[in-house]
């Protein structure tokens, strides 16, 4: 970062991807071009941002070389501006323009962002005013369309949100409230509407209806603390909207088809209430979601042209094999629960456990876990982390697959650091996922070796011990997936090496998740801070 | 107080009413143009059912105007654990990663043309009928007639292929001569289910071109026929697949230009009468 006492501030941000494709014929890759003909695929994006005298000026180059981020199955390329923004603050006036990141609450009914591994960059390409009302109320009004990779969807969205803060009680008894309101209106534009009217000229009468441009959204939400305890609440509704509905039966000239367009209003109810006091931690949640797909245009599917952010109420787990099935929060129909329980009985012991149980609003199994998890730190020298998996995923619903069972797992894990030195630790991993169903059991171990502050190295092995799926040869076979590298840190900057096999898998990042197909080749990646 | 904040200003903004949109046809006008739809399909594609349901409401609506080829490549086209047959072969696959890209399956090229992002294959079955209908509004610009002869014994089908071109057509063209089948029971995915005795209509099961076709000539003058002969052998399957009776013979004409690889007209017709 440099800084200057006229010149104001400067600071930027590097990021790389670049992946070498190597066919093979273990993993099922067909009609890839990367495996094909491409070999090579990569992103690159480089934020810079000015700040001077209340204006914070930024602006984001970024490159798609051949990259698979877009659809996992197909290569995207294009480079050029993809944010830039300026902002000026004036006394209690904040004005914004450009492309803007923000959301209205947890995001149920709006959320621009960016999630790069997902290719989501959502990001509000309009204008945003904010105005402190007092110390602790403020407004916020913005207006804008949604970024679409280099361009823009043609539909728009206009908003509103207040927040505030109310201390209540005493010093001895601290309650304190945060509370929030915020409205979305979406218009969908006439080229976009002219795209559904194409498709309901295709229903039966029994189907049909009179489709409409404006959807309407509202939530309020508070968080109320109390001690040790927190409590966030948030209620959002959703007037009559157009929707994709994949579960929809679908009448047609001579019997029927699953999956129609529907406009019908949508909710969703959130809560958690979390305590911590000394030793102990807990955090119990539960959503109720129904009809809240929410797109800029509702031709789009999958992760593209989404407007709000449903949270996830599963643990986002880390480990290789517990963090195989993970499920997509449902916009269509969820009602998931959630409870975190964490106690620390010494310095050297600690528990925690974690449930959750999500089904449909009608009572169908979508997913269930029981984690547990087990730590015991013998002083300073090495750390025993150890715990047990028990999940059910509904691989029918999060992955569309036809007459498969529910996969059920049992996943034991280890993972043991031993420091040989402050600077040398050796760090080991052993898990075992039992399943019959899908591709079968698993083991993984990996080895940590790191170098502090410069250098880790790192091999890691997945192999499908009892195999249940054919390969691309059409055998069922045990296969071995091996990952080597080295990462390098110097600094702020930090340079990974990795030759990868991957099985396919789901992909999530913060409860968004896409099937991934497998990889076989190199993977470098760097980033850094300036 | 709750409820009211929420309900409030929704209220007000909800009293907006639209003006109602009217759902209506557009007028197709009669002439000799065929459209041809290419669909990206597989037996183990839970979502292609629908993209079949879309393809007879289209066959329906317009009788004799639309010609189908399903193409059964490599994503979502391994049989089910149910199947008897699989419909995978070479020049579907070819077809299949010639049509990238494509976000999944189903997924239906319209004529071969591209849309403002440059993609050819339109992924929401219900916005194919619109695009067919688009082309179907736009001028008619060459006559294309069949004739085939099948010999039961040798199994041998002569084909043979007269273009009348209405107007001057600028450019390079490729013919493409695709050999579909009808009425093949055989397992499906649809949605979390597999039917046993699904209907196949319209299964590629070979190219009697090149998969990405054969040069059709270039700067095509206005009524200057131009004459094509092609031979296939159907070979003999015991399942009783090659069934000449259920066979059809698809031939399009398209362009050939980096930019423009759209269809100029099809033509359909069984293999044996």
């Amino acid at each position: 970062m440099i800084t200057g006492q006229e010149k104001g501030v400067f600071s930027g941000a590097f990021e790389t991807n670049a992946n070498v494709f190597i066919r093979d014929s273990s993993i099922n890759t067909p009609n890839t071009p990367q495996y094909d003909r491409q070999f090579f695929g990569g992103e690159a994006w480089l934020n810079v941002n000015y700040a001077i005298q209340g204006f914070t000026i930024g602006a984001r180059f970024d490159m798609f070389n051949n990259s698979n981020l877009r659809n996992p199955t197909d290569s995207y390329s294009g480079i050029g501006i993809g944010r830039w923004f300026v902002q000026k603050t004036i006394d209690k006036l904040e004005l914004s323009a450009g492309y803007l990141y923000d959301q209205i609450g947890s995001g149920l009914i709006f959320r621009a962002f960016e999630t790069r591994p997902l290719f989501i960059d959502n990001a509000l390409y309009g204008a945003r005013v904010k105005y402190s009302l007092s110390e602790n109320w403020n407004i916020m009004g913005f207006a804008g369309k949604q970024k679409n990779a280099f361009d823009t969807y043609t539909g728009n969205i206009k908003g509103l949100r207040s927040e505030g803060f109310i201390s209540l009680g005493s010093e001895d008894t601290p309650l304190t409230l945060a509370p929030g309101i915020g409205f979305i209106n979406r218009t969908i534009s006439d080229e976009n509407m002219a795209g559904v009217v194409d498709a309901l000229r295709t229903y039966l009468d029994e189907d049909r209806f009179s489709p409409k441009h404006n959807t309407y959204l509202s939530t309020i939400y508070n968080t109320l603390t109390y001690r040790g305890f927190s409590l966030y609440t948030e209620v959002a509704l959703k007037s009559k909207d157009i929707f994709y509905n994949p579960f929809a039966i679908k009448s047609e000239i001579v019997g029927s088809t699953i999956g129609k367009l529907e406009q019908k209003s949508g909710s969703v109810l959130y809560g958690s209430l979390s305590y911590a006091k000394g030793n102990l931690g807990v955090t119990a949640e539960a959503k109720r979601t129904k009809n809240f797909n929410f797109r800029i245009d509702p031709n789009q599917r999958l992760l593209r042209g989404l407007v709000n952010y449903l949270t996830p109420l599963n643990r986002q787990n880390t480990y290789r094999l517990t963090s195989r099935y993970s499920p997509a929060a449902q916009d269509i129909s969820e009602m998931a629960y959630a409870l975190d329980v964490r106690y620390k009985f010494s310095k050297a012991w600690s528990i925690g456990v974690n449930y959750s149980d999500i089904t449909t609003l009608e009572g169908d199994r979508l997913f269930q876990e029981l984690f547990t998890e087990v730590i015991y730190k013998h002083k300073r020298k090495w750390q025993l982390t150890s715990g047990i998996q028990f999940l059910t995923y509904n691989q029918e619903i999060y992955e569309i697959k036809s007459e498969v069972p529910l996969v059920k797992t049992i996943t034991p894990y280890v993972d043991f650091l031993y420091r040989y030195s402050p600077t040398k630790a050796l760090r080991t991993e052993i898990q075992y996922m039992q399943t019959k169903q899908d591709f079968g059991s698993w083991l993984f171990g990996l080895a940590e070796f790191s170098i502090a502050p410069k250098w880790s190295f790192e091999a890691s092995g997945m192999y499908n011990i009892k195999p249940k799926k054919a390969n691309s040869k059409g055998q069922i076979e045990k296969t071995f997936y091996p990952t080597l590298g080295v990462v390098f840190f110097n600094d702020a900057q930090r340079y990974s090496l990795r030759y990868v096999k991957q099985v396919e898998g789901i992909v999530c990042s913060g409860g968004i998740c896409r099937l991934e197909p497998a990889f076989s080749g190199f993977r470098f990646a760097m980033n850094t801070t300036f | 107080m709750i409820r009211f904040l929420l309900v409030f200003p929704l209220f007000i903004l909800m009293s907006c009413e639209e003006i109602p949109i009217v759902i209506a046809d557009p007028v197709i006008p009669d002439s000799e143009k065929v459209v041809l739809i290419e669909e990206l399909t597989g037996a183990s594609c839970p979502n292609c059912p629908k993209g079949s349901a879309a393809i007879e409401n289209i066959l329906t609506k317009f009788p004799g105007r639309v010609s189908v080829v399903g193409i059964h490549g490599e994503f979502l086209s391994n049989p089910t654990s149910k199947s008897k047959y699989d419909f995978r072969n070479p020049k579907a696959k070819s077809l299949e990663s010639w049509f990238q890209p494509w976000f999944g399956k189903p997924s239906a090229s319209i004529n071969r043309v591209k849309d403002e992002n440059d993609m050819i294959m339109i992924d929401i079955p219900e916005l194919w009928q619109a695009a067919v209908e688009n082309e179907l509004l736009k001028a008619h610009q060459m006559n294309l007639l069949l004739d085939t002869k099948f010999d039961e014994i040798t199994r041998k089908l002569d084909l043979e292929i007269a273009a009348i071109p209405l107007t001057d057509l600028e450019g390079s063209y490729n013919i493409s001569i695709f050999l579909t089948e009808s009425d093949i029971i055989d397992a499906q995915s649809n949605g979390a289910v597999i039917i046993d005795a699904y209907n196949h209509k319209h299964v590629l099961r070979d190219m009697m071109t090149k998969f990405d076709g054969d040069n059709f000539g270039s700067a095509l003058k206005k009524d200057a026929i131009i004459k094509k002969n092609y031979t296939y052998t159907l070979p003999i399957n015991p399942n009783g697949l090659w069934n000449p009776k259920k066979m059809e013979v698809v031939v399009m004409i398209s362009r050939a230009m980096p930019n423009d690889v759209s269809v100029v007209q099809t033509a359909f017709k069984k293999v044996e009468k």
